[in-house]
């Protein structure tokens, strides 16, 4: 089986995107495929404590469908990004990684304020080293 | 030669490929685990994740809205 794994850059914190990192995180380790997340931008907020809570943000183009898809996400009892990336870990390969520039300039406290889910705190030239091998997709 | 029931009617993609995988992980080849869910995605992924780990789709059939995939393992190693 090929060890070639996924890298996702998340960037963007709005809801909607990550429920397509929670989706593809998971099908990729059911398939054996190793996954890679370098949290950097809006996104880290999502990955301090509590943080995971706290998105809810829609991007204004699409903010009059939100309530829809939301409604649409509970009826087919899909899990919140995050439970699928706990799963992901569960099963599989998936490291989550912060981007210590962009935590400093956030003010993040990186050694008592990131959440359990992080793996580690890296700067950009050591996550791309370590996803070369890797595709590499920026949410 | 064992049968397994994998029951995940209800559960979203990508939750049924999961439970298929948990299971997976317990069976022998030779086994067959008994997929069933409602995600319409089921069709499709449990086929793409059988040419993956070399595992075999025996019949899928839709029956009042739930999926039965039916899955022979063979993709085990040692």
């Amino acid at each position: 089986m090929p060890t070639k794994g996924i890298s996702f850059i998340m960037f963007s914190g709005t809801a909607d995107k990550f429920i397509p990192l929670g989706v593809l995180t998971q099908s990729a380790v059911n398939l054996g495929i190793p996954v890679s997340i370098f949290a950097t931008g809006w996104a880290i907020q999502a990955f301090t404590k509590g943080g995971k809570d706290k998105v809810n943000r829609m991007p204004k183009e699409f903010e009059d469908m939100a309530p829809m898809l939301m409604q649409g996400l509970k009826d087919i009892k899909s899990p919140s990004w995050y439970e699928m990336i706990k799963t992901a870990k569960e099963i599989g390969d998936v490291k989550v990684y912060v981007c210590s520039m962009m935590a400093q300039a956030l003010k993040v406290d990186t050694d008592h304020g990131l959440d359990p889910i992080v793996d580690d705190v890296v700067g950009a030239a050591a996550f791309l080293q370590m996803s070369a091998e890797n595709d590499k997709i920026f949410i | 030669m064992a049968k397994t029931l994998v029951d995940s009617r209800g559960t979203a993609c990508p939750g049924p490929i999961t439970d298929l995988l948990r299971a997976y992980r317990k069976a022998s080849n030779g086994d067959v685990i008994e997929l069933l869910a409602t995600d319409p995605g089921v069709k499709a992924d449990a086929k793409a994740w059988c040419q993956r780990t070399n595992n075999e789709v025996l019949s899928t059939v839709e029956k009042n809205g739930v999926i039965t995939v039916e899955i022979k393992i063979m993709g085990k190693k040692g």
